[in-house]
């Protein structure tokens, strides 16, 4: 049976789905192209709605559990929570970008943007009032409504207090009368102590009341209101759209770089200019030395770029890049060394102990070795060569490397540097016999051996030791940016622990997700090289 | 004709000197230039060891392997062994596999003279259509028969046949074996053939010569195969000559079978008396109650 052309195209998509291990769209692609329907959608009952269904229940349980717990930081914030803390990074990062336009816009494009804020401003100013009006009017609708509910309860808690205190006043008179007494010798001095322990005691219990009673009243006080809440969101988004474009303002008028330029020009012609009305010379020297430092300040000005601040989206891009450095230098190392360790008995004996003592050790240690090992290459890293090089290469500028990422990479590197040595001396030591007497018959020399042989032979292995050296890395990325503080999801995470505000903990949850699914996507890269290089079909592991 | 591979008292031969076993003791084989010579013996008798020695992968302990008067130290592709388990590198297609060998042998071949010596090698055994293929998408037979067009492909001047048929079926063996000897008998040269097939040996060569039981196998008297060529597989059957070397030879070898197992008699292991239990009837039972 000749294969038609839709077949051909099945074919390739599911050897492309294959290839890339996402097998589970198999039975999508299949039925699609109306192959067996009953038994597709069997599979895809089973493999993926089923599937699909379990992660749904754990969001269940995520949602039910999540305010049920109270913590420190408020409650676990639910999946709803923590979607909205992705819309709002979003957000800062898409006004950063609007921010560093606005900075460096000129002329006309600078005119039509100021026009547009202008114009979005005054509108928006009008709905701020109204909806500070609007709060003010829910939180006395809130009061007058809570008020039936409180009066009581505060009237019962103030009776409440008043009894108890006229009580104890009367209980330490009593004391005060059975002192007395004591001292006169008609009284029991153990008379006098019980009656101090019953005084202490009916005390610590009329506080709890009132506490209770107390709790009560807050409790009703701090019952939502829908109406307040939503007028206080509304507020709360105008105002701040409002203070977003009164920043845009600045950084179109008086912080925008052509407007500073301009007024750094003209400063200078007016310089220029006054040299003909100049009485003397001295006033002539004066000048002109405002001049000079004029064109300093011209060309310092020009130079100047928009100092954005960090975004989540800057700094995924920084970890995935430092990641990579880390993990270049480690495959750098790793795999020469692997291949002289499969080849050569004795280097392998000899590398053995620095393995086996070195791959347990934890990433935060090598961190601190780096700092001060490493740190020592770079006693003033502002004017070092190496800074200096990278800042002048254009997309690596933007990633503003210092040392601290060089410590995070070299961390990276090398918890990462295991996993491949090992794996690719493993490859080089277990070729198959027969490759090796092809070899010897053919009488290949040493470098066709290895080029033609050997690494052809260990390349699957390689790239299984490569993928879980990237997922080691990965791993370990996020716990050394936190501690050396190099820009990146580790430090993002930190800080947001750090500073405590309301969004801390959905932002950190955010960053679990966020590093979760680019540590997936990282693991599937790796895992298409690997069955791109592998010649027996090696199934792909999950 | 003159000796062109010789074998002269070859010892090897492996484990520590107090405890060592001697794989081949003192063999000694000479092939003519441009015969065909069949070396028959059982499994774990050394024939492979005896097929390393010749092409040099391995070294013999004492004794010598000679190839037209001179020393064979190491191996090399002017003597082409072709490997039981085809020994092709999986991530090189069939011409790539064959390009690799060429392109050693002949060093100073341009692309296009290499392109075509590979191509006459694939032709030569029928795989033009499978040139882009890599061998894990070919069947037992095609990988062997790739590995047959490389090992032709260097030119070698012995040709060394390691069990080549011995991992295929009945009827793919017995198409190579046609397809080795039309080749051969278009472009003799000398062929030395590894193989546990009686058949197949008398089939295909001039000269049988059995091996022993190993430890310590040694070669046996030699039988001659005067059989007139070309040899056809279906009248051959009914050839008297055939019939009678064919039971001859499996005589011997079931008598070198017999010897050995004698020989070992001393190392006969005592059993236990004991009757087996039968399990199966007790659960018989059972299953006939829950009925």
């Amino acid at each position: 049976m000749a294969e038609s052309t839709t077949d051909k195209i099945k074919f390739r998509i599911l050897k492309a789905i294959d290839i890339s291990g996402f097998t589970l769209f198999d039975p999508i692609v299949r039925l699609m192209f109306g192959e067996e329907p009953n038994k597709q959608l069997e599979r895809i009952t089973k493999f993926i709605i089923v599937p699909i269904l379990f992660v749904l229940l754990c969001v269940g349980v995520w949602f039910w559990m999540g305010p049920r717990h109270k913590t420190k930081s408020g409650e676990v914030p639910t999946p709803d929570v923590v979607w909205s803390s992705v819309k709002i990074n979003d957000t800062i990062a898409e006004r950063e970008k609007i921010k560093a336009d606005d900075f460096l816009a000129s002329g006309k494009d600078r005119a039509e943007r100021l026009a547009e804020v202008q114009a979005e401003y005054s509108m928006l100013e009008g709905d701020v009032t109204e909806a500070r009006v609007a709060v003010e009017v829910a939180e006395k609708e809130k009061a007058a409504k809570q008020k039936g509910l409180i009066d009581p309860l505060q009237e019962n808690y103030n009776t409440k207090r008043a009894d108890i205190r006229s009580e104890a006043k009367a209980r330490s008179a009593m004391i005060t009368d059975l002192a007395a007494q004591v001292a006169q010798g008609s009284a029991s001095r153990e008379d006098l102590l019980n009656a101090l322990r019953e005084d202490k005691l009916k005390g610590d219990e009329e506080k709890e009341t009132l506490k209770l009673l107390k709790a009560e009243i807050d409790e009703v006080r701090s019952e939502k209101y829908a109406p307040l809440q939503a007028a206080r969101a509304k507020f709360d988004s105008y105002s701040d759209r409002l203070l977003f474009l009164n920043t845009r303002l600045e950084f179109l008028e008086k912080r925008n770089l052509a407007t500073k330029l301009d007024e750094a020009n003209g400063q200078l012609d007016g310089y220029l200019a006054a040299f003909d009305e100049a009485p003397d010379g001295k006033a002539v020297l004066a000048l002109a030395k405002k001049a000079v430092r004029a064109e300093d300040s011209i060309e310092r000005l020009a130079g100047q770029n928009y100092a954005s601040s960090v975004t989540i989206y800057t700094q995924i891009y920084r970890s995935l890049f430092t990641v990579f450095v880390g993990f270049f230098m480690a495959a750098a190392v790793a795999i020469p060394v692997g291949i002289l360790c499969g080849l050569n008995p004795i280097f392998m004996a000899a590398m053995t102990p620095i393995i086996s003592v070195f791959k347990p050790v934890s990433p935060v240690v090598w961190l601190l070795i780096f700092q001060i090992v490493v740190g020592a290459f770079f006693p003033d890293p502002e004017n070092h060569p190496l800074f200096n090089f990278l800042g002048a290469i254009p997309f690596v500028k933007d990633l503003q490397v210092n040392p601290a990422l060089v410590f995070s990479a070299c961390t990276v590197a090398m918890c990462a540097v295991w996993p491949s040595l090992v794996n690719t001396a493993l490859g080089v030591a277990s070729i198959d016999k027969d490759h090796l007497n092809v070899a010897r018959v053919l009488r290949l020399g040493f470098w066709d051996r290895l080029v033609k042989i050997v690494i052809p032979s260990a390349l699957p292995l390689v790239f299984a030791g490569l993928r879980i050296s990237l997922g080691v890395g990965w791993m370990v990325l996020i716990a050394a940016e936190a501690l050396s503080s190099s820009d990146g999801l580790g430090k993002f995470v930190w800080d947001e622990y750090q500073n405590g505000s309301s969004l801390t903990f959905a932002n950190i949850i955010m960053v679990c997700f966020v590093v979760g699914i680019i540590g997936f996507f990282l693991d599937r890269m790796m895992i298409v090289f690997q069955r791109l290089v592998s010649f027996d079909g090696a199934p792909s592991a999950v | 004709m003159s000796t062109f591979l010789e074998l002269s008292d070859v010892s090897i031969g492996f484990g520590p000197p107090n405890n060592r076993t001697e794989v081949l003791s003192k063999v000694n084989l000479k092939v003519e230039e441009n015969e065909f010579v069949a070396i028959i013996g059982f499994s774990g008798s050394g024939k492979s060891t005896l097929m390393s020695l010749l092409s040099g992968l391995q070294q013999p302990d004492t004794g010598g392997v000679l190839m037209k008067g001179r020393e064979v130290t190491e191996p090399g592709p002017d003597r082409g062994i072709m490997f039981q388990n085809y020994s092709l590198l999986p991530w090189l297609t069939v011409f790539g596999n064959i390009e690799l060998a060429v392109s050693k042998a002949f060093p100073k071949y341009n692309k296009a003279q290499r392109r075509e010596h590979v191509e006459r090698y694939i032709e030569m055994v029928n795989l033009l259509p499978a040139m882009e293929k890599r061998p894990s998408e070919l069947s037992g037979g095609m990988r062997q028969r790739v590995s047959l067009a490389r090992t032709l492909s260097l030119q070698p001047e012995v040709l060394l046949l390691d069990e080549p048929l011995s991992a295929l079926d009945a009827l793919t063996r017995s198409n190579i074996q046609d397809e080795i000897i039309r080749i051969w008998e278009e472009d003799r040269r000398t062929v030395v053939m590894i193989t546990n097939d009686v058949d197949e040996a008398v089939l295909m060569a001039d000269r049988i010569v059995p091996l022993t039981m190993g430890p310590k196998a040694t070669l046996a008297d030699e039988f001659v195969v005067d059989l007139q060529r070309p040899r056809d597989r279906t009248t051959l059957n009914s050839n008297p000559d055939y019939i009678r070397l064919r039971n001859e030879i499996t005589h011997f070898m079931i008598g070198l079978n017999k010897e050995a197992a004698d020989l070992r008699t001393d190392q006969k292991i005592e059993m236990p008396d004991i009757e087996p239990i039968d399990f199966t009837a007790g659960s018989r039972r059972k299953r006939g109650k829950v009925a």
